[in-house]
């Protein structure tokens, strides 16, 4: 039983089910897992934090905000917020080039939006698999918590 | 403006406006691969964020993606997108090649980089020359890539502003015979400023 985590979409399910991210690029997955009560949800993130600003639209779409709101509703659903783990991939830089603009360090900065709020979560990242410029698809088996990380041009899943 | 307001006036002038911008740009093509390349009539989507990779055919599909930054009067980007196989058809003509697989290297990389801009630059100028604007391409970036993966640069910077992607998109099919036919999406993204701003000039605001 798959379900999948469309951009700008997160999703929390228990074990046996498998939550999928096709085709990250610059977007981040960002998955916590608690291993007691195998409950365990994952965010497909564009952006790395909602500016104060404009409140407007799915949380799920940022980075910041995305993770506190998984981890409510992982709580809520009967998770033990002191157990959780994360594990993070995606954030690569799918147009290398040699001049950077800001749009193009945009993965970067999710990556490290998701290292900084899961810190002041006080969620430690058990695996990671970021940056570099490959797209990846994510496989998160909530039986055991382990993630699976396929690129395009490479055969054998990255194991986190 | 939200893109959900569009009426369907405005939704034609945006279709009209790529229409004749593409049609230059598969000329430009034409010359290029000498053969006759074929438009299909553009479609302007209002979609979700969320559902753009599946409607490109699925965020896991092999596709070899080409970006520019629209700069001058309006903003904006534009997505070139080839499927693997057209990729490899497009680098057989171009560089009469007949290698059976689609190999990234120096050479091909900057021949479809050279597409990209080549087909960016007919299209932005015919448009821009239609708006009395200057619309200027960047220049374009490559890569070759899970769709997802390809598209999502786009949608990122769309997302900021909203949750809905507006894509102007156009096909183009090369020998239309055939399996050797050359497919290619070709997307505008606006943006929402610079689509006030298209929509002014071409007067679908009273």
């Amino acid at each position: 039983m798959s379900e999948q985590v469309s951009i700008a979409e997160s999703r929390i399910a228990r074990a046996p089910a498998v939550l999928k991210a096709y085709g990250l690029g610059s977007c981040v997955a960002v998955a916590l897992y608690d291993p007691e009560t195998k409950l365990g949800g994952m965010g497909h993130m564009l952006l790395p934090d909602r500016p104060s600003s404009s409140p407007l639209g799915s949380e799920s779409k940022y980075v910041d905000v995305g993770i506190c709101q998984i981890v409510d509703q992982l709580v809520r659903a009967g998770a033990k917020r002191e157990t959780l783990v994360a594990k993070i991939a995606g954030g690569a830089n799918m147009f290398e080039t040699s001049y950077q603009t800001l749009i193009n360090s945009v993965g970067a900065r999710n990556a490290k939006s998701a290292r900084k709020t899961l810190g002041t979560l006080d969620i430690p990242i058990v695996g990671e698999e970021v940056g570099g410029n490959r797209g990846r698809t994510v496989e998160f088996d909530l039986a055991t918590g382990k993630i699976l990380v396929y690129c395009a041009h490479t055969e054998n899943p990255i194991s986190l | 403006m939200p893109f959900l307001k569009l009426n369907n006036v405005q939704m034609d002038i945006l279709k009209e406006t790529s229409n004749i911008g593409m049609g230059h740009a598969a000329t430009a093509l034409s010359q290029m691969i000498g053969h006759p390349v074929k438009l299909r009539v553009p479609h302007v989507t209002i979609t979700k964020i969320s559902q753009v990779p599946e409607y490109l055919g699925g965020a896991e599909k092999m596709m070899v993606g080409i970006t520019l930054q629209v700069l001058g009067d309006a903003r904006g980007s534009i997505m070139l997108l080839f499927p693997q196989e057209s990729a490899h058809r497009l680098l057989c003509n171009l560089t009469g090649d007949q290698g059976k697989v689609l190999i990234m290297n120096e050479v091909t990389i900057s021949a479809l980089k050279e597409v990209g801009n080549i087909l960016s630059s007919a299209y932005l100028s015919a448009l821009g020359s239609m708006l009395h604007k200057t619309l200027i391409p960047s220049v374009p970036l490559l890569a070759y890539d899970m769709a997802g993966a390809v598209v999502d640069y786009v949608l990122i910077d769309l997302s900021k502003s909203s949750d809905l992607a507006m894509l102007v998109e156009t096909d183009f099919i090369g020998e239309s015979s055939s399996d050797l036919a050359i497919k290619g999406h070709f997307f505008l993204i606006p943006d929402p400023s610079t689509l006030d701003m298209f929509l002014d000039a071409a007067g679908g605001y009273q």
